[in-house]
């Protein structure tokens, strides 16, 4: 039995199409990951899959429980994390705590066990009695997975778990998903770190548009645009806006951007790349610090999948 | 098909009977324990009362089984249709939707709590009425029977507004209003029915208010228009009826 099965999700709100006939299983025990800019249809496909929206059309079942008629039984067995941190700020973090968990009608002695494990896990349990809204952004959103943890899923949705977060707090999340992993709890991850995506995900799907681009593990799906390889350089003389164009006009190559002290220079040929680089540096009286050549990104994909322009400086996506 | 048996029917009864407690609970906690929400409770009454004193509408010993009937319709159902839309915004109305309870739970917790305030605020004002007034009373469980029916009936009916899809509390305490001011009129809390036209008297049968205000008249005077148990019966109609809309459109905003 698969923990999750999708088969031709369709959701329409009027004439928007928000998920377009996206079929997938995710197995017991994998992390899966679910990448796509904003407005591709990963809420929709979570709030389907956690039955709070019923879908238009096709069928998606938990641990074998159809969501929609059997949702009590399917949501037992999973635990939701929100974009949002959807936490009672007037409670305190205990009060939320025993609150997540009678919702899942856990006993009062397991319940206060759990949670006291959970919230000391999380750094959480000397602030236990304190009103939420005295809590920092960081201590929220841990607040919030701690609550989505508090029943013992098997199945674990977390949207946007690191989002915007201090250092403190992302450590200790992606510390606390890295252990649900090793205990074979199954995850279902979206987010727009796709570096945090290439780390924790088993495999990844990329939907755009409401279809799904592209599902595989992470370093396959890299296989799969061998083309886009890149060549990092860093100058003794930093980083001109006009070294930029010159070096997007070297041969072979495709595209280039600054990254923060360096250049990432995209092209089919790195060794071609290589050899005009140097002679650049030593045409206009520089030298070349560092240099380096990395193969096709997760993000890469991501990019050529979504048909994504690239920001002119860092390139980030969103 | 998943198989039914008793266990499993009590088994989901007990759960959500937990789960609409724990929201009960979690909205007294938030929304109602406030010293603002308790004081405002027991003074719209108070306005109420003097109000309808000094237009002499009626001896202000008259006045307390119709006071007491339009506490509860006020006290019952006036925080679901603030506590909701604020829930929306917050998205904290998602983690309930996404508990692993029904919607009937859901709309039966919200209403609990709407329940436990209007009682809190209909006791203050029984009380104060014994008290000041030394109010005669002719039967008190027809009192208590009124006062339990109508505030769940009254929290329900706030609920089932509050499942109206915004995150704006204005939005749907306007309508909740366009609704309570006339039950007042319509019901036989002031005007008696049978005074009214024949028109007034059909929609009086409609409204939840005339059988409250008919149980709470026969406990402090002994005058009532139909049996008790009609009243009540009528009264558990329209919770069933509420509970029921309360849940379907619930489901539908879901969207």
């Amino acid at each position: 039995m698969e923990a999750i099965e999708v088969s031709h999700l369709v959701k329409q709100f009027g004439d928007l199409t928000a998920v377009n006939d996206i079929s997938f299983s995710v197995p017991v025990g994998e992390t899966f990951g679910f990448l796509g800019p904003n407005g591709a249809g990963k809420t929709t496909t979570i709030r389907m899959l956690t039955g709070i929206s019923p879908p238009t059309s096709g069928k998606a079942t938990i641990f074998g429980h159809d969501i929609m008629h059997e949702t009590v039984a399917a949501r037992q067995s999973m635990g939701i994390v929100s974009e949002i941190s959807n936490v009672y700020t007037d409670l305190t973090g205990w009060q939320n705590m025993m609150l997540a968990a009678q919702l899942y009608r856990i006993g009062r002695s397991e319940r206060e066990k759990n949670a006291s494990e959970i919230l000391k896990r999380f750094e959480l349990y000397e602030r236990r009695g304190d009103k939420v809204h005295g809590y920092s952004k960081g201590m929220r959103r841990r607040l919030t997975i701690a609550m989505g943890l508090v029943n013992g899923p098997r199945l674990l949705f977390l949207d946007e778990p690191t989002s915007g977060l201090d250092v403190e707090s992302n450590l200790i999340i992606r510390d606390m998903i890295s252990d649900l992993i090793s205990e074979g709890v199954t995850v279902f991850l979206t987010t727009h770190n796709i570096e945090e995506a290439n780390i924790l995900c088993d495999r990844v799907a990329i939907i755009d548009k409401g279809h799904i681009a592209a599902i595989d593990a992470p370093e396959r799906l890299k296989k799969t645009i061998q083309s886009v390889q890149s060549v990092e350089v860093a100058f003794l003389d930093g980083t001109s806006p006009e070294r930029l164009d010159e070096l997007r006009r070297l041969p072979m190559v495709n595209n280039a951007r600054k990254e923060g002290d360096k250049f990432k220079l995209f092209t089919e040929d790195p060794t071609e790349v290589i050899g005009g680089v140097m002679a650049y540096a030593q045409t206009h009286h520089t030298r070349v610090i560092s240099m380096t050549t990395l193969g096709p990104s997760l993000e890469d994909v991501f990019v050529k999948l979504t048909g994504l322009q690239r920001g002119g400086g860092v390139g980030a996506i969103d | 098909m998943p198989s039914i048996s008793l266990s499993g029917i009590e088994d989901r009864l007990s759960r959500e009977l937990v789960a609409a407690w724990a929201i009960a609970k979690k909205d007294v906690l938030i929304y109602y324990l406030r010293p603002g929400v308790i004081v405002g409770g027991v003074l719209f009454p108070l306005f109420m009362f003097l109000a309808f004193t000094a237009g002499k509408l009626a001896t202000p010993v008259a006045l307390v089984p119709g006071l007491i009937g339009i506490t509860t319709l006020f006290s019952a159902s006036s925080i679901e249709p603030v506590s909701v839309p604020i829930e929306r915004r917050m998205a904290t109305f998602d983690r309930l939707l996404a508990a692993p309870i029904s919607l009937n739970a859901l709309v039966l917790g919200e209403s609990l709590s709407g329940l436990i305030y209007s009682l809190l605020i209909a006791v203050v004002v029984f009380v104060a009425a014994l008290v000041i007034l030394m109010t005669p009373i002719t039967n008190i469980p027809l009192i208590v029977l009124g006062i339990l029916f109508s505030s769940l009936c009254f929290a329900t009916l706030g609920t089932l507004f509050a499942a109206y899809p915004t995150e704006n509390p204005g939005d749907i305490i306007s309508m909740v209003n366009v609704v309570r001011f006339p039950l007042i009129f319509i019901s036989g809390v002031f005007i008696p029915i049978a005074t009214l036209p024949s028109v007034g008297q059909m929609i009086a049968y409609i409204s939840p208010l005339t059988y409250a205000n008919d149980l709470i008249q026969g406990g402090y005077n002994g005058k009532m228009m139909f049996h008790p148990i009609v009243d009540v019966a009528m009264l558990i109609v329209f919770i069933l009826l509420f509970q029921l809309i309360a849940n379907y459109l619930y489901k539908r905003f879901n969207d």
